[in-house]
């Protein structure tokens, strides 16, 4: 059985079409990325998915449980960890735990020492028995998931876990979510972070504007974002004539100019800093900037659906 | 069920101190009281029932339109709609922590009568009764007015009062129906607070205008309705 099977689903808030149609299924013990910009979705389609939002149209199951007509079971092995650290600031992290626990119905001793042993995992063991209102950002968020996690539940959601978090807080939850991982637990994790996309999950939704782009496994989807690696070089004389010579350098994937700059796609960067030099000794040109930049989200969008840049509404969050 | 003791307990530890809940939970119907014993002639020791009347409806519907709209804002009402547990769970859940944080509060009135006044009470059975029915039917008025979905408290707080406030002065609390004219009683009839407050009258004093098992079935009704009616908003809220 599938842990969750979307199909057709279709969201509209008045005039807005916030998820279009989308489809996808994910397999008992997968770790599922759902990669996009802000506002692309992603929290929506996990409201959907946890019976909290109801779709305009479509279906959705969780472990073969409808989530509009049978929700209750569809809830009862999953954990929700939402973008939000929605913590109680006036109750106890202990206190927080006890509550998430008893809303899942999870017997008193087992509560117990799931809860003992989350706060262990969490780094957040000396702190049990103070109110969270004098928590981090960080503390918060991994409080967040430990509230998730405390009814030891077969799917969890985790919504951006890690996003706008310190370094020690962030290598925490990727410590963890490995070990759900290991555990065999469902992961469905949404980000706007490629390179966690890439290092967290088994296969990868791209999601934009309410339309899933591409589903890959990461390596063909490393490919994609390899190739979308960029230099900028700017020479003394800019001349459009160079874009087409550029273009037929080797190992360049395509050129675009970008103000008084060349941009220049590849999966070899240094390699092609090495062919540029090169090129402008041969044309007498000075190289007066060179810049390699990492892959962004807004380059992938356009590669993966031939998209023209300036104006399309993709925001880069990277 | 065991969901809704859980939401009840989680609200008595968060929002039973919070300021804004014991102005109109406890000194409202002080100072209403207060201001109306001073302006009568009647001895303070008659004014008792009534104070408890109006008591447990200020405190019973003062903790949901307080607590919900705060968790809407913080997110963490988001938590209660996507567990396991039924909507019923949930919005009962909400109204017994109001309930019981009501029968609290309405402890002190009933202690100042005994102690201070030496209020006699009839039918001490019929008090409890009559306390629990009315305590859980404006708790559940509260949370049926916490479905209004906004993160503002002070939206849902302006709402309740234009139906709480009038029902203080024709429900027979404070001026009795009999001296009221014919369209006021009319108009009591439809007031949960009649009922309660009739019933209250009759335990202390052994005299009502209704029996006490019409007074607690008209209560019945009004929590009946109310569940109902809060149950279908928070679903038809819930996009
Ligand atoms: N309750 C709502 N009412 C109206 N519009 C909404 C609501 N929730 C989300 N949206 C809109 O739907 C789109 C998708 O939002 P969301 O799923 O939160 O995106 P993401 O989580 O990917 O950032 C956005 O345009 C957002 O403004
Ligand atoms: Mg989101």
């Amino acid at each position: 059985m599938k842990a969750i099977e979307v199909s057709h689903l279709i969201k509209k808030f008045g005039s807005l079409t916030a998820l279009n149609d989308i489809s996808f299924s994910v397999g008992e013990g997968e770790t599922f990325g759902f990669l996009g910009p802000n506002g692309a979705g992603k929290t929506t389609t996990i409201r959907i998915l946890t019976g909290v939002s109801r779709p305009t149209s479509g279906t959705a199951t969780i472990f073969g449980h409808d989530v509009e007509h049978d929700t209750i079971a569809a809830r009862q092995s999953v954990g929700i960890v939402s973008e939000n650290s929605n913590v109680y600031d006036d109750l106890t992290a202990w206190q927080n735990l006890m509550f998430s626990a008893e809303l899942y119905h999870v017997g008193r001793k087992e509560r117990e020492e799931k809860a003992t042993e989350l706060l262990k995992k969490f780094e957040l063991y000396d702190r049990s028995n103070d109110k969270v209102h004098g928590f981090s950002k960080g503390m918060k968020r991994r409080l967040t998931l430990a509230m998730g996690m405390v009814n030891s539940p077969r799917l969890i959601f985790l919504d951006e876990p890690t996003s706008g978090l310190d370094v020690q807080s962030n290598l925490i939850i990727r410590e963890v979510v490995s070990d759900l991982v290991r555990a065999g637990v469902t992961v469905f994790l949404t980000t706007h972070n490629i390179e966690e996309a890439n290092v967290m999950c088994d296969r990868v939704a791209i999601i934009n504007k309410g339309n899933i782009v591409a589903i890959d496994a990461p390596e063909s989807l490393k490919k994609t974002i390899q190739s979308v690696q960029s230099i900028e070089v700017a020479f003394d004389r800019n001349s459009t004539d160079h874009l087409d010579e550029l273009s037929h350098l080797p190992m360049v994937n395509d050129v675009r100019k970008a103000g008084d700059k060349f941009k220049i796609f590849t999966e070899f960067p240094s390699e092609v800093i090495d062919v540029l030099v090169a090129y402008a000794h041969l044309h007498n040109l000075k190289i007066l900037s060179i810049t390699t930049l990492g892959p962004s989200l807004e380059d992938v969008f356009v590669r993966l659906t031939g998209l023209q840049r300036a104006g399309d509404g993709i925001h880069a969050i990277d | 069920m065991s969901g809704a003791w859980a939401i009840a307990k989680k609200d008595m530890r968060i929002y039973y101190l919070k300021p804004n809940i014991i102005v109109s939970g406890i000194m409202f119907p002080l100072f209403m009281f207060l201001s109306f014993a001073i302006g009568k002639n009647a001895p303070p020791g008659t004014l008792i029932p009534g104070l408890i009347a109006i008591t447990l409806m200020f405190s019973a519907s003062s903790i949901e339109p307080v607590s919900i709209p705060i968790e809407r804002r913080v997110k963490t009402f988001e938590r209660l709609l996507s567990a396991p547990i039924s909507l019923y769970s949930l919005v009962s859940g909400e109204s017994l922590s109001g309930f019981l944080y009501s029968l609290g509060i309405a402890c002190l009135p009933l202690a100042i009568g005994v102690i201070v006044f030496h209020t006699p009470i009839v039918h001490a059975l019929i008090l409890a009764i009559s306390m629990i029915f009315t305590a859980f039917c404006f708790a559940t008025l509260g949370t049926l007015f916490a479905a209004y979905p906004t993160e503002n408290v002070g939206e849902v707080m302006s709402m309740l009062n234009t139906v709480r406030l009038p029902l203080i002065f024709i429900s027979g609390v404070f001026i009795p129906l009999s001296a009221m004219p014919v369209i006021g009683q009319m108009i009591a009839l439809i007031s949960p607070l009649t009922y309660g407050n009739d019933m209250i009258e009759y335990a202390y004093t052994g005299k009502s205008l209704f029996s006490p098992l019409l007074d607690i079935m008209m209560l019945i009704i009004f929590i009946l309705i109310f569940q109902v009616t809060a149950n279908y908003l928070y679903k038809k809220f819930n996009e």
